[in-house]
C-alpha cells in the first residue's frame, strides 16, 4: 500500500483553491447568519419582519425584542468569537509548530478561568461602587483581567535576553494552568451552590449573555487581534521550518512571536470573557481547513476567521432550540459537535491506521 | 478518490448540522401548535413559588415553569424554561406569559434585561427560611395574581398548621436529636450542610439540632468531622430508587460507620421540594421530620 | 566583498566551543570547513549566520552582521541547515518558494521549479514533503537556498551560499551533484561556505580548506597545504596517510574517479 497524502485537493491548486474558499467559507457564513435570524425558540423570523418592513408596516413589540435585542447581538458575538477562537487556534498551532496547540496555550483560558471564580465568588467583597459602576460586566472584566495577566507572566517566564522559548512556554503554561486550577479549587470549596452553578455554567460556555453592550466592548479588541493575526501568515509559513531556518529566511522571529502571542491572548481573552470557555472550535476549526486546502497560513488564519465563526452560529442555533424554551450550554454543542469529528480527523491521519 | 474523503465527510458534517437544525425547528413548531388554549399568562419560576400559585388555586394560570418545581405532580406537563440562573431570553419569551413570578435569585441579569424590555412583568418573591418569610411569600403571590382574598385564607391556614406542628416539634434542650443533613456521597466524599441553610432551619424547627455548626452552607465535610458531629440521624433527600442499596452503601462508608445513626440504621428521606422550598407543605414537612426524629406514631 | 569572521568566541555555559577563530572567504570561491566531530564547525557557522550569540566580528561584504536585520541578510545569503524538520505537511513547490520570501528573486515565479530542476526534482513538485526520504528532502532544502539567492552576483555584490553538511545523507551520485552546484556557483561569481564531514570530496571541491579542532583554526589554506599526513594525524586523533593507497584486494571508490 502506497503512503497515502492526507490532502483533499490535488497539491498544484491548493494556493487557488484555498482563496476560493474565502468566498464559499463567506457565503456559508452568510447563509449561517440568516439561519441563525430566521430560527429562533419563538416564531420571530426574519422572512416575516422583512416582509413587514418592506410594506412599511411597523413591528411588534415581541419582533423588535426578539431581533434586535436578542439574535442580533448574540449573532454579533457568535461570529466575533467564532472567528477569534479558531484563528487563535491557527496561529498557536503555527507558532508551536504543533497541530495540536489550542488557544489555551499562552495561559489565557486558564487565567480567564481564574479571573471569572474570582469575580463570582468574591465579587461580593468588593466595595459596593464597583460593584455599582461594573454592573453585569464584573465577570467578564475579571475574565479579560485575568487572561491578560496570565499571558503576560508567562510570557515572561518564558522570554530571556530577548528570545521567547515557546518550550518554555509550554511547559511554564502546565504549570500556571495547574496553580489556576488549585486556586480555583479553594475558591469553589468557599463557594455556596448558587455560585457553584454559575461557575458551572461560566466554564460550559454561552452566548445568552450578548448584549449590545458586550458587543461593542469586545468587537475592537478581537477585530484587531484578527487583523493583525491574519497578516502573520507568510512568518508563519517559514516558522515551520525551524526559528533558526525562519530567521535565515528573513524572518523576525521574536517580533513575530510576540505579536502572535499578544493577538492571541487579545482575541482569545476577550472572546472568553464574553462568552464563557467554549472549546474544540480552536483545535478542530484549523485542522479541518489544513485537510482541505493545505497548511498554507496566508489563506488559513483567514479561512479559520470564516469557519470558526459559521460553525459557532450554527451550534448557537442548535443550542437554542434543541431544548426550548430552556438552552443548551453552547459548549455542550461544540463538544459533542467537536469531539467525534476530532477524533474522526486523528483516526484518518496516516500511521493510525492499517490499511 | 480516497483523498476526497475527508471533504466530503467535512460537508456531510455541517449538513448533519444544518439538517439536525431544521429538524429541532419543525419539532419545536409542532410542540406549539398543540399548546391547549387557556387562560395560562403565567411563568412560575421557582419550586415553592409554583406549590404557592397551586395552592392559591391558580395553577390554570400556569403556562411554564422551571426545573425545580415539582409540585404539584400536574405542571410536570407544563414546559420547563430550564435552570432559573441560565433562563433564555428567547425562549422565555417564546412562552408569552404576561408575568413572571420567580424566587429569588434567577439569571443570568443580560437575560431579565431583555424580558423587562418586552415588558413582561417580572416579580421577585423574597426567599425565607421562617414562618413570617413563607407567610410573606404567599402574600405577595396572592397579591400578584390578584386574589388577596384566597392567600389571606391560605395564609391563616398555613400559619396555624405551621404553629401547631412547631409547638408539637418543640422539645427539651438536652434531649435533642443531632441531625446530619446530607446532600449528596459523590465520590466517595460527604457534602453536608452547615449553619443558614433550608435544611438547617427545617431541622431546628422540627425540634433536632444540626450536628454540623462550624460552618455555613453546603460543603464537604471531612470524614473525622462527621465522626465528631455524632449525628443521631441523617437527613437526606429522597431520589427515588431502592433504597436498601442506598442506605447499605452509606452505612458503609468510613465516615459514617462509627455515628450513632450508622449503628441504629436511623436515616430519614423526605422530598427535596417538601423539605427545603419553605412553601405551602412546610408544617407537613416538620411534621414528618419531628417524627421521624422522636419515633412517634411509627 | 568577502566574508569576514574574526577572533570569534562561543560558549555553552562553561563549555569553550569557540575559542578565537578566524576565517576569510572570498567570492568565486568555495571554501571548505573541515575537522573532527565537536570540533566547533557547525558553531562558526552558526555565528557567521548570526544563528547564536558570539563574541568577535563577522563582516558580510564589507557590512557587520551585528546590525543588520533578518531580511537584510536573507537577501545576501542563504543557509542550507544540517537537518530539515518541517511542522505541517507543505508541497515540495511550497517549500521551496519559502525562501523567496526576503530573497532576491521574488518576483521571479519561474525560479523556484527551476531551482528545483537544479537538483534533479523537477517531478516531485507536488508531493508531500513528509513523504521525501532523507536524502530527497535535504535536495529540496537546497533548491530552497538556491531560490532565496538564485543569481550569484547581484549589483556587483557576490551572494552566499552557508552550507552544513550539505551531502551528508546522499548517495555518492547526488553528492557530486550538489558539490557540483555550489562549485558553479562559487565559478558564477558567488560565495561558499561548506562545512564537511568529507574529506575526500573537500579535496576535490575545495578551493580554500579550514581545519578546526577543540574550538580552534588548526590551518587554513588550500587543499594540499591542510590536507597533509601531520596535520590531519593531528587533528583527528589517529593515524592518516594522505594520498596513500589502500591495502590490495579491498575496493575503494573514490568520487575523484567519478565520470561526469
Amino acid at each position: 500500500m502506497t503512503v497515502v497524502s492526507d490532502i483533499a485537493v490535488a497539491p498544484r491548486d491548493r494556493l487557488n483553491h484555498a482563496r476560493a474558499l474565502h468566498w464559499v467559507l463567506a457565503a456559508a457564513l452568510g447563509l449561517a447568519c440568516l439561519v441563525n435570524l430566521q430560527v429562533g425558540a419563538t416564531d420571530v423570523t426574519l422572512s416575516s419582519v422583512l416582509a413587514k418592513l418592506a410594506q412599511g408596516e411597523t413591528l411588534s413589540q415581541i419582533e423588535r425584542v426578539v431581533l434586535f435585542d436578542i439574535r442580533l447581538p448574540r449573532l454579533a458575538m457568535g461570529i466575533l468569537v467564532g472567528a477569534a477562537l479558531a484563528v487563535s487556534g491557527a496561529a498557536m498551532q503555527g507558532l508551536f509548530r504543533n497541530p495540536l496547540a489550542d488557544p489555551g496555550i499562552v495561559g489565557v483560558g486558564a487565567g480567564a478561568g481564574l479571573g471569572a471564580i474570582l469575580a463570582i465568588v468574591l465579587g461580593a467583597l468588593l466595595p459596593v461602587w464597583m460593584i455599582d459602576r461594573a454592573g453585569n460586566h464584573l465577570v467578564p472584566f475579571a475574565a479579560f483581567l485575568g487572561g491578560w495577566i496570565s499571558t503576560i507572566l508567562l510570557y515572561r517566564v518564558s522570554t530571556r535576553h530577548g528570545r521567547t522559548s515557546v518550550a518554555t512556554m509550554l511547559l511554564a503554561g502546565i504549570a500556571l494552568g495547574a496553580l489556576a486550577g488549585a486556586l480555583s479549587g479553594i475558591l469553589v470549596y468557599i463557594a455556596d451552590d448558587r455560585q457553584l452553578r454559575d461557575l458551572t455554567f461560566w466554564g460550559l460556555g454561552s452566548l445568552a449573555g450578548a448584549s449590545w453592550a458586550k458587543v461593542l466592548s469586545a468587537a475592537p479588541l478581537i477585530l484587531l487581534s484578527i487583523g493583525t493575526a491574519v497578516m502573520l501568515g507568510r512568518g508563519l509559513n517559514g516558522l515551520a521550518l525551524g526559528e533558526a531556518t525562519a530567521a535565515h529566511i528573513g524572518i523576525n522571529v521574536q517580533r513575530m512571536k510576540s505579536v502572535a502571542i499578544l493577538a492571541v491572548a487579545g482575541a482569545t481573552g476577550a472572546a472568553v470573557a464574553v462568552s464563557g470557555g467554549i472549546g474544540f472550535i480552536g483545535i478542530v476549526v484549523p485542522h479541518l481547513l489544513r485537510l482541505a486546502s493545505g497548511p498554507d497560513h496566508r489563506t488559513l488564519l483567514l479561512n479559520s476567521a470564516l469557519l470558526g465563526a459559521t460553525l459557532l452560529i450554527l451550534a448557537d442555533v442548535i443550542a437554542r432550540v434543541v431544548i426550548a424554551p430552556a438552552e443548551l450550554p453552547i459548549g455542550i454543542v461544540t463538544a459533542v459537535l467537536g469531539a467525534p469529528v476530532f477524533l474522526w480527523i486523528l483516526l484518518k491521519r496516516r500511521g493510525l491506521v492499517e490499511l | 478518490m480516497r483523498h476526497y474523503a475527508s471533504k466530503a465527510a467535512f460537508r456531510t458534517g455541517l449538513c448533519a448540522a444544518l439538517c439536525s437544525t431544521f429538524l429541532a425547528i419543525a419539532v419545536n413548531a409542532e410542540q406549539s401548535a398543540d399548546a391547549p388554549q387557556t387562560q395560562a399568562d403565567v411563568l412560575s419560576i421557582g419550586g415553592s413559588v409554583t406549590e404557592i400559585v397551586a395552592a392559591l388555586g391558580q395553577e390554570h394560570r400556569l403556562k411554564a415553569r422551571d426545573t425545580t418545581s415539582s409540585y404539584p405532580p400536574s405542571v410536570a406537563d407544563l414546559p420547563d424554561v430550564g435552570y432559573m440562573r441560565a433562563l433564555s431570553p428567547e425562549g422565555v419569551l417564546s412562552i408569552g406569559p404576561s408575568l413572571i413570578l420567580t424566587e429569588e435569585g434567577a439569571g443570568p441579569p443580560e437575560a431579565l434585561d431583555v424580558i423587562r424590555a418586552a415588558n413582561i412583568d417580572l416579580v421577585e418573591v423574597p426567599d425565607a427560611l421562617s414562618v413570617a418569610g413563607i407567610l410573606r411569600k404567599i402574600e405577595i403571590v396572592g397579591q400578584t395574581l390578584g386574589v388577596p382574598e384566597r392567600a389571606a385564607g391560605l395564609m391563616a391556614e398555613v400559619e396555624a398548621d405551621l404553629v401547631a406542628a412547631l409547638t408539637d416539634a418543640e422539645h427539651p434542650e438536652d434531649g435533642k436529636r443531632r441531625v446530619l443533613f446530607v446532600l449528596s456521597t459523590q465520590g466517595g466524599k460527604i457534602n453536608a450542610s452547615g449553619t443558614g441553610t433550608a435544611a438547617d432551619a427545617l431541622i431546628r424547627m422540627a425540634g433536632g439540632v444540626n450536628a454540623v455548626s462550624d460552618y455555613e452552607g453546603y460543603k464537604q465535610i471531612t470524614d473525622e468531622a462527621v465522626g465528631l458531629a455524632a449525628p443521631d440521624v441523617i437527613l437526606m433527600m429522597d431520589r427515588g430508587g431502592d433504597h436498601g442499596v442506598a442506605d447499605d452503601e452509606l452505612f458503609a462508608m468510613p465516615a459514617v460507620r462509627l455515628t450513632p445513626a450508622a449503628q441504629t440504621r436511623s436515616i430519614v428521606r423526605m422530598d427535596g421540594l417538601l423539605m427545603l422550598g419553605f412553601g405551602p407543605r412546610t408544617a407537613q414537612a416538620v411534621q414528618m421530620l419531628n417524627d421521624a426524629l422522636y419515633a412517634k406514631g411509627t | 566583498m568577502s566574508l569576514i569572521a574574526e577572533d570569534i568566541r562561543v560558549s555553552y555555559g562553561k563549555h569553550a566551543a569557540l575559542r578565537g577563530v578566524s576565517l576569510t572567504a572570498l567570492p568565486g570561491e568555495v571554501t571548505a570547513i573541515v575537522g573532527p566531530n565537536g570540533s566547533g564547525k557547525s558553531t562558526l557557522l552558526g555565528a557567521i549566520t548570526a544563528s547564536l550569540p558570539y563574541r568577535g566580528a563577522v563582516s558580510l561584504n564589507g557590512q557587520d552582521i551585528s546590525g543588520m536585520k533578518p531580511w537584510q541578510l536573507a537577501a545576501q545569503r542563504a543557509v542550507l541547515p544540517q537537518a530539515s524538520r518541517l511542522a505541517f505537511p507543505f508541497t515540495v513547490m511550497e517549500v521551496v518558494r519559502l525562501g523567496l520570501q526576503s530573497g532576491t528573486a521574488g518576483d521571479r515565479p519561474e525560479v523556484p521549479m527551476q531551482a528545483l530542476a537544479r537538483v534533479g526534482l523537477a517531478h516531485y513538485a507536488d508531493r508531500t514533503f513528509q513523504e521525501l526520504s532523507g536524502g530527497e528532502a535535504q535536495r529540496v532544502m537546497l533548491a530552497r537556498v538556491l531560490a532565496q539567492v538564485w543569481a550569484p552576483v547581484e549589483n556587483g555584490q557576490p551572494r552566499w551560499l552557508l552550507l552544513d553538511e550539505p551531502v551528508s545523507s546522499l548517495d555518492i551520485a547526488h553528492q557530486l551533484q550538489v558539490m557540483d552546484i555550489a562549485r558553479g556557483f562559487a565559478r558564477a561569481g558567488g560565495g561558499v561556505i561548506a562545512v564537511m564531514h568529507d574529506l575526500n570530496l573537500t579535496a576535490l571541491y575545495a578551493d580554500r580548506v579550514a581545519l578546526l579542532a577543540t574550538g580552534k583554526r588548526m590551518a587554513f589554506g588550500q587543499p594540499q597545504e591542510v590536507l597533509t599526513d601531520e596535520i590531519l594525524s593531528d587533528a583527528y586523533g589517529c593515524a592518516l596517510r594522505v594520498s596513500a593507497p589502500p591495502p590490495a584486494g579491498i575496493p575503494f571508490i573514490l568520487p575523484h574517479a567519478a565520470s561526469a
